[in-house]
């Protein structure tokens, strides 16, 4: 790996945070399947930015002829309400990214800090910390999503995006917690970490200049694990019904199709095409997730061994 | 040779979290938004013809706080009812109570569970293993792809596509049920049979969505392994190729069994909407019906029943962990 690649060499400010944003993402390209798995996720991004302008037709409609096969008017056909399935792919694409990624940041931050508070806290506040975790990693999420969204349903109302990304959230936060905490705890008894100490600088400082820095691309791999987990429970929100069904994204798309029995009566071209992206979408991250696993663990890298290690995480993220 | 030490650790912390799972499932219908008792009531009052039954009422105060008592007695109610096993009456089921609804269900949802995803653990090793081990080369790559392909489909979508080609467009497969009719249920033969039978394609979408994790798992533990000292010993002192391997995979197999009762719960969640997909008579398939005829004892007696079987399921995983893991063998003695 080239290390010159990441060397500060500009002197004034400006350039020196532009530096810090880019980074990240030169650290991404080291790796041939993050690389992949960023080329693909970029894509979706333009392709949910470019749906909220240049959708042929309103994907709301409902005036088209039914269950048209695909043609050149309809490039992926219709529906048997008459609606346009590329323009529903073409727009809901930006709220299923942006449910995914929303799950992704909230979690990825209420993890980081569960788990690093719980990795450098006393003895006893880890193992409560350490409780609460295992509580939330056991109870299915299925069932919470289930629970809070048929209490929704009884008040008449529908999970929107805010509750969904809630639940989500609170259904996926505790995986990334868990390994935050172990890497934490593992990190924590090395000795740059002794040596800052002595020096005095607080803990707060030790958290952000050191372990911050040092799990960096374990919590990139992370976010994207959490997104992930966000579109599949998207999906899943959808699919069960107590989601806002009038939402246009991949979930319901995937709802609609489904319980008109697309799969059934041969409209291929409703069902396969949402099942198609968030296949993709979901390639994506789990390739940029492996990628940022082999970046952080050095001994998972194609070329590796014999260059120097100091600094690299190579413990296994299991205590 | 028993941790006890460590096994009676694990049991506390599991009546802790049982504890909390009980009383969440006592305090969640009186925090949220709206009041499902109201709606409940008004259910069974319409079931009933008017008239309700005055042992339905004194369900409804004890599950939903219906009631003018203070909470401390409503939980103390809510226990005592738990104990005796009493969760209440279905409301899309009506007459019947959801304890034996979640009698019949319960044991296919947990058959489906076990069974696959001890397939799934020790099929996904193997080929974790296999790819580890061949690491950077073509059989790697498709191996890894493979998985990470069959992670990133939505589990339903995938248990439709197979429902379609293998039961409706072939007939290979039935279209549901656990067993056919014209078997006599209990421990013989052709109820085995007919039950393996019915239940081959749930299990093996089940296997299929859940594989993935497994294989990439075991594949980045076994990894840093083969690279480390002891390998190198290992061949130094001129093992065969067979026998290194089987030492690391051994060492790197440890944190794949903690995922293992982690990973329970998750397989829950696939397999509860499984079911409602290939028509399995499991928990998954009246959950959907109670999330459509807005059926909260059925839901709530749900959601513990299952918290409380993936509870039960992690302890005994973990007591066999404890098992395993020669550090903990050692600590608990």
């Amino acid at each position: 790996m080239n290390h010159d690649l990441f060397k500060n060499s500009t002197v004034n400010g400006v350039s020196f945070k532009f530096n810090k944003i880019i980074k990240p993402l030169k650290i991404l390209l080291t790796n041939n399947k993050a690389k992949v798995g960023f080329i693909i996720l970029a894509g979706m991004i333009i392709f949910g930015v470019l749906g909220q302008f240049f959708a042929p037709y309103n994907p709301n409609r409902y005036e088209f002829v039914r269950s048209m096969p695909p043609s050149y008017s309809h490039l992926l056909g219709t529906t048997v309400y008459g609606q346009d399935v590329f323009s529903q792919l073409f727009y809901g694409a930006a709220p299923t990214l942006l449910v995914g990624f929303s799950v992704g940041i909230i979690g990825t931050f209420i993890s980081i800090f569960v788990g690093i508070s719980a990795g450098f806290a006393s003895e006893r506040i880890n193992n409560i910390v350490t409780g609460i975790i295992n509580i939330f990693l056991i109870i299915p999420g299925v069932l919470l999503i289930m629970l809070f969204g048929s209490y929704f349903l009884g008040i008449h109302q529908s999970l929107g995006y805010l509750p969904t990304i809630l639940i989500l959230v609170i259904t996926g936060w505790a995986f990334g917690a868990r390994t935050f905490r172990s890497i934490t705890l593992s990190i924590a008894k090395r000795d740059f970490i002794l040596s800052s100490m002595l020096i005095g600088e607080s803990r707060l400082g030790i958290i952000f200049r050191q372990i911050i820095r040092a799990i960096f691309p374990v919590i990139i791999s992370n976010f994207f694990f959490t997104a992930m987990y966000g579109t599949m429970g998207l999906t899943f929100v959808e699919y069960l019904g107590v989601g806002n069904l009038l939402q246009v994204n991949w979930g319901t798309m995937l709802y609609w199709a489904i319980n008109n029995e697309a799969y059934l009566t041969g409209l291929w071209w409703w069902i396969l095409p949402p099942s198609f992206m968030i296949s993709i979408l979901m390639f994506s991250f789990i390739l940029l997730n492996f990628g940022m696993d082999e970046i952080g663990n050095p001994s998972l890298r194609r070329f590796n061994s014999k260059k120097n290690k100091k600094g690299d995480l190579n413990e296994h993220p299991e205590n | 040779m028993i941790p006890y030490k460590y096994i009676f650790k694990k049991s506390i912390a599991f009546l802790v979290v049982l504890y909390g799972a009980i009383t969440l499932n006592f305090l969640l219908p009186r925090l949220l938004p709206g009041n499902p008792a109201e709606i409940v009531y008004l259910a069974i009052i319409k079931q009933g013809g008017g008239s309700i039954n005055p042992i339905y009422v004194h369900q409804l105060e004890s599950e939903y706080g219906i009631s003018n008592a203070p909470m401390y007695s409503q939980y103390f109610q809510y226990l005592i009812d738990l104990l005796h096993g009493n969760l209440g009456v279905s409301i899309a089921f009506f007459p019947d109570p959801v304890s034996s609804i979640l009698a019949g269900a319960l044991p296919w949802t947990l058959y489906l569970v076990i069974t696959s995803i001890v397939i799934s653990f020790f099929i996904g090793n193997r080929l974790g293993r296999y790819a580890g081990i061949n690491r950077n080369t073509f059989k790697d790559l498709f191996v890894d792809l493979f998985s990470m392909f069959m992670a990133s489909f939505p589990a339903f979508v995938l248990a439709f596509i197979m429902l379609d080609i293998f039961s409706v467009d072939s007939g290979i497969f039935p279209l549901g049920g656990a067993y056919s009719s014209s078997v006599n249920i209990g421990f013989n033969l052709p109820f085995i049979i007919s039950a393996v039978y019915h239940s081959f394609l749930p299990i093996l979408t089940i296997i299929l969505t859940s594989i993935g994790g497994w294989v990439l798992g075991m594949r980045n533990n076994i990894i840093p392994n083969v690279n480390s000292d002891f390998i190198t010993f290992s061949q130094n002192l001129g093992l065969k190729k067979e026998q290194i391997n089987r030492i690391a995979y051994r060492n790197a197999i440890l944190p794949n069994l903690t995922g293992f009762s982690m990973s329970i719960g998750l397989s829950v969640s696939g397999v509860i909407i499984e079911e409602s997909i290939f028509s399995y008579p499991g928990v998954g398939l009246y959950m959907i019906t109670a999330i459509g005829s807005l059926d909260y004892p059925l839901l709530q007696g749900i959601f513990l029943m299952v918290i409380i079987s993936v509870l039960v399921g992690n302890l005994i995983v973990d007591i066999l962990y404890g098992f395993f893991d020669p550090r903990i063998k050692q600590e608990g003695e």
